[in-house]
Parts: C-alpha cells; structure tokens; sequence
C-alpha cells in the first residue's frame, strides 16, 4: 500500500521525528555523565507561578532572578547557567510536580521560587530525600523551614515576623483606642493575625474583635465592615493580597471607614500592580514589610534603575525575594567544593551576611531571613502612588 | 440600622446577579444547552471597560463601555448559538462551551496580562451618602434601580409581546411551536444573543465591585448556576428570586452567622435542592421535564 504525504503531515512527521530525536540524545548524554562532570551549564531550576492568580508574583519574581543573571554575566559562582523554569500554577496539585520535576527530569542542582506555602509544605520533602537545595523566595508559612534542613532556606520572610514587626507600633499609635483584625480565613491569614496580635497585645494594645472572611470567594466586604464599624474599633490592622487586597481596600474607603479608622496591613496589602488598582482609597495606608522601591540607599537606588531599565516598571518585593535567592545560590556555588546539590547546600549556612536592595541580612538558625522592617506609608508622589518609607521597625 | 444596611447591599449584589443569571437560564430553558461560557462572555464585558477607561472614566465613556460590551457579547452569544445548535447531548455541548470557555479567557489574559485592573464607578456616582446614618457608595443604589428596571422591562416583554409569548411557549415545548409552524432557530439565536449581551453588560457594571482579573469568570458562572438552580430554570421570576436570595445570604447571612460564611451559599442551594428539585419558581412546563 502506498502512503501518500500530504505537505502538511511531512512537516509534522518532521518535527515529531526531530523532536524525538532530541529528547533521546538530551536523555543519552544525562544518562552517560554525571551533572558535576557535564563541561555544560550547570542547570538551576525556577519554580513560579506563570499561571493563574499568582501569575503577576511569578513574573516579578522571573524579573528578580533574570536580572542578578544578567548583572552577573549569565553566571552564578563563576559557572555558567542553564535556567530551567517550570510553572508552579495555582496550588499544590500543580506546583509539587513542577517544582520535583525540576530535579528528576531537568536535572537541577538547586531550585528557587515557590510562591504557595502549601507547595512549599508539599515539596520539601522531595528536596531532602534528593539532596538538592529549594530556596524559596515567597512562601511564608511558619512551618516551611521547621527543623532547619540543610536543603530548605528561605530568602523571603516568615508570616509571623512580618505581622509580629508592626505590632509595637500600632499599639502606640492607636493608644488607648482599640484595634479590630480581619484577614482570609486560611493559615496565611490565621498566622499573620497571630503573629500581630503577640506583639500587639505585649505593647499593651487592645483588641476590638476579629474576622476571617472567606479565602478566594470573598467579593463584598460590607458586611464585615459593617461589623467593624459597630466594633467601636479606632483603627484596624488586615492582611490580604491580590484581587482580596484591591477589594478590601476600596470597599474600606467607599463605605466611608477609611475617614475614621487608620488603616495597618503587612506590605502585601499594597504591593505592586495592587497599589495602582486601589487608586486613591490606598492613600494613607500603614504597612510593614522588608522592602519598598522607595527605600533611599545607594544600592537600593542601583537596583531599582537597573530593573526600571530592564522591565519598564518599578520592582516589587517579591522581584527582591528571588532576586536575593539568585545571590544566594552564586555565593554558596562559588564556596562550594563541588556543584553538585549536596555540596552547594552544604556551605548556604556560611555564605554570610547578603547585600541586598533590602538592607543587609543573613539566615537564622531557622535558615529564614534575620531582616530589617519598615514602616510604609502610602502616599501619592506627583500623581503615582508609592509606599514611602517612614522608618524602619523597631529601632525609633 | 446595621442590619437595614447589609439588607440594601444584598439588594445591589442581587441585582448584578440577576443581570447575569438570567441569560443563562432563559438559554438553558429554551434551548437546553448549559452554556459553561457564560462566565468567560462576563469577562469579555468587563475587560472592554478595562480597555476603554485606559486613562480616566467619563460618564460618556461608561455609557459608551455598556454599548459596546452589550455588542461584544450579542457577538458571543450568536456566535455560540450557532456552535451548540447542532450539537447534541449535554455532555458534548459543556465541553465545547468549556472550551470556548477556556480559549477565551487565556487570549483576554494575554492581551489584557494577569494582573487585577480595577473598574472605577462613572465620576458622580463615585461618591457615598448618608444611609440610615452610615456611609454608602451612591453606585451601589444605581445598580438596585438597575436591576430593579431590567426585572420589570423583561417581565413586560415577556409577558405582555409576542415575541415573550413565543418564547414562553418555546422554553415549555419547543418541538410543538415548531409544529405550529413558528421558526424557533431565530427566537434561539437571539435568546442566546441577548442573554451574552446581558452578561456582558453585567461585566461592566459589576466592574466598579468585582473589577476584571482572571478567575473572574469562573467565580461569576459559579454563583450564575447557583442562582439558576435556585430560582428554576427558564424564568425571569426565578432567575429574580434566585438572584435576591443569592444577594441576601451573601451579604445578610455572613453579617449574621460569619462563623459559617464559606458554605452558607451552598448550604442554602442544598436545601433547595432537597426541598425543591425544580427550583423555587421554575418556568411552566419545566418542572416536570
């Protein structure tokens, strides 16, 4: 019988047939050399989301790492790179298969990324049992670096440390006035309101009653604020992120709280496209966090024009975060006797004390960030609003 | 007077809800198709206001948003009409509305990016006045008089034109107005048209609350059906009802019991459909079908 081939199909066969082809002889060569003795690149996965509502935080996060790439000549420790970056999705479900695949299949020495605690909490064990190191440049669950493996590190923060910052200072500012506590009803939201509420109340502040809305269907807030409002509260603290953070944000100002009540958020509440979304009713907000594009250093003020330059727009904290985890991977690789994942992880604990557009940190004993914290305050300079720095937490 | 408050907020949710639902109940009753692209087509209409406001929002321009977006999605929707009509079987029609569902979210993500636009409220509306001694955004009264008038325009035309009477009589036995010798492949189209339109108007004036941002759609289409299965499929009544009562535990029932505000939705859709299968006011003909 004789197979006649359309034009189309030929090229089609073509590209299955090539692609084939070098998918073998990719898998023929890991197959016949070890990473460490491969002359080629040496492969770093990035695992963020490029999908779904996480989408913007994985693209700034790309940015971040890209950039200390490119300052850095393509190289970490001196070795060239190969970036291999997959997409970590909403949750879970897609993110513990793309963060693994990472290692079995491109064969990564180490990994960078993770925006999802609960893909965090999900992978890390993966990373122990195959000795690669996971840097992760977001998630902020307490529990993500518990028992300080030598393979998980953390570049970003802790949920806790990031609300614990602002409690002193909200009690002092409130006074002898009463504070009322919402955030989404998941862990994130939980332990940002616990690690608040610690410091808060230590200070002697006074609680005024707490809500936990609905994760992720939340739209209207009215009845919560109505809630507030009868709470008799004179100020309020939040956490929320994303599409949660825009909404909560105009709906305080539209019902007319944001007059009476001064407004405390950890620094996600108005980071990033976010802050542009909230428009004016963001104006007058008070956050903490370890970053602000706003933060007057000179190598702040380096990084901030080398990322304008490059991307067009100003970088967020989460550009910084995996920025950071970049340099911590070229300094651990320079140290290390071998590139290979057990021997890069094993000199991350003495890298020392990083550089970064932040403000100098180092990992703790808990391998999470040691960092200072500011205070921002949003404001509208010459009609773009910005998160300007008041001063930084806990040092008046 | 807190209570009064919350009670008027989930008359404006009801509202939007409504505007939504009910196209995508009337096709179902009519045509028996469930169109899973409902949500994307809301979409569509609000990123034509994100494209339009690119700089500052006028009265005119908000106005000429809702004309355009009810163009875009009369587009759709006959679009998708003439998809589904000869596609037969329930299954096969909710994967191809699925995946237009799906291809059109993901080219809206790459023109208008993933992150989260806001939709501001048209100047003059973007104040609050005093209700029952509170602060209240002046939008949010608009949307009540809106839903308010497009309840009472469709139940006229329903109920008091010809056309209402056809398609009264297509969504009860489409197979017998056919054998009396109506067209309903046009009266279809046109259902279907119309009820996008709605959804993308709906799109527009819900952006001032919910904004534009991926996921939306699948968000919006979730409480469409809710409200659908709620009220009963294929009347304006129903969709009403469904959409009032969708309104009222959102916003009254989290302000009663916030403990249970996660399933408090779905709790109230599963008694309904332990009580009443059919929905609460389900079209003639339907309830036994």
């Amino acid at each position: 019988m004789d197979i006649h081939l359309s034009p189309p199909s030929k090229t089609i066969l073509a590209i299955v047939t090539a692609s084939l082809l070098t998918a073998c002889s990719g898998s023929s060569i890991s197959g016949q050399q070890t990473p460490q003795q491969a002359a080629g690149p040496l492969a770093i996965g990035l695992v963020v989301p490029l999908s779904g509502v996480y989408a913007p935080l994985g693209e700034d996060m790309t940015n971040g790492f890209k950039l200390y790439l490119d300052q850095h000549g393509g190289r970490l420790g001196g070795k060239e790179i190969a970036l291999k970056s997959s997409d970590e999705g909403e949750g879970p479900q897609t993110g513990v298969p793309a963060a693994t695949k990472l290692v079995t299949q491109d064969k990564a020495v180490a990994v960078a990324g993770i925006v999802n605690s609960a893909t965090a909490l999900g992978a890390r064990n993966a990373f122990i049992e195959s000795k690669v190191p996971l840097v992760i440049a977001n998630a902020g669950a307490n529990d993500v670096t518990a028992g300080a493996s030598p393979y998980i590190w953390r570049t970003s923060f802790t949920n806790n440390d990031v609300a614990a910052s602002l409690g002193a200072e909200v009690a002092e500012q409130a006074g002898d006035g009463s504070v009322y506590l919402i955030a989404p009803d998941y862990a994130a939201g939980k332990e940002m309101i616990g690690g608040f509420k610690k410091t808060f109340e230590a200070a002697g502040g006074k609680v005024a009653g707490e809500s936990f809305t609905p994760f992720g269907t939340t739209k209207d807030f009215q009845p919560f604020l109505s809630t507030i409002k009868g709470s008799g509260a004179k100020a309020v603290f939040c956490f929320y992120s994303g599409a949660e953070a825009v909404g909560f944000v105009t709906q305080y100002a539209q019902f007319g709280l944001a007059d009476d009540l001064p407004l405390y958020a950890t620094g996600f509440l108005t980071e990033g496209s976010v802050l542009k979304a909230q428009g004016g009713a963001a104006t007058g907000a008070q956050t903490s966090l370890h970053y602000s594009d706003q933060i007057d250093t000179p190598r702040n003020k380096e990084f901030v024009a080398a990322y304008q330059a490059a991307y067009n727009e100003p970088p967020t904290v989460f550009a910084v975060q995996a920025y950071d985890a970049a340099a911590v991977l070229d300094k651990a690789i320079a140290k290390a006797a071998a590139p290979t994942g057990e021997a890069i992880a094993k000199v991350i604990g003495e890298i020392g004390p990083i550089d970064s557009p932040r403000g100098q940190w180092s990992f703790d004993a808990d391998h999470d960030p040691t960092q200072p914290y500011y205070l921002r305050k949003v404001e509208d300079r010459a009609g773009t609003l910005v998160n300007v720095v008041v001063k930084k937490l806990g040092q008046d | 007077m807190q209570v009064l408050i919350t009670v008027l907020n989930g008359l404006a949710l009801g509202a939007i809800l409504f505007l939504i639902a009910v196209g995508l109940s009337l096709v179902f009753g009519i045509m028996d198709v469930l169109n899973l692209a409902h949500g994307a087509v809301y979409l569509i209409g609000a990123y034509t206001a994100v494209a339009l406001f690119a700089d500052d929002v006028t009265a005119g321009g908000f106005v000429l948003a809702v004309l355009a977006a009810a163009v875009a999605g009369a587009l759709a929707g006959a679009a998708l009409a003439g998809m589904s009509l000869p596609v037969r079987g329930h299954l096969d029609q909710a994967l191809l509305t699925l995946g237009v569902a799906l291809i059109v979210t993901e080219v809206m993500n790459a023109v208008f990016g993933t992150e989260v636009h806001a939709i501001p409220p048209p100047p003059g509306l973007d104040v609050s006045v005093g209700v029952f001694g509170q602060a209240y955004p002046v939008y949010r009264l608009v949307l009540v008089a809106v839903g308010a008038a497009l309840a009472l325009g469709l139940h006229l035309a329903l109920e008091r034109t010809r056309i209402g009477a056809t398609l009264r009589a297509a969504v009860a036995d489409r197979q017998m107005v056919e054998a009396l010798g109506i067209p309903t492949r046009r009266l279809v189209v046109g259902v279907f048209a119309a009820g996008a339109a709605l959804a993308a108007v709906g799109g527009v004036l819900a952006g001032p609350l919910l904004g534009a941002q991926p996921g939306l759609d699948d968000t919006v289409l979730l409480l469409a059906l809710v409200v659908v299965v709620i009220g009963g499929l294929g009347s304006v009544r129903g969709a009403l009802l469904g959409a009032v009562l969708v309104g009222q535990v959102q916003a009254l029932g989290v302000a009663l019991v916030p403990g249970a505000a996660s399933f408090l939705l779905f709790a109230a859709m599963g008694a309904i459909l332990l009580l009443r299968p059919a929905g609460l006011l389900p079209a003639r003909g339907m309830a036994q079908a």
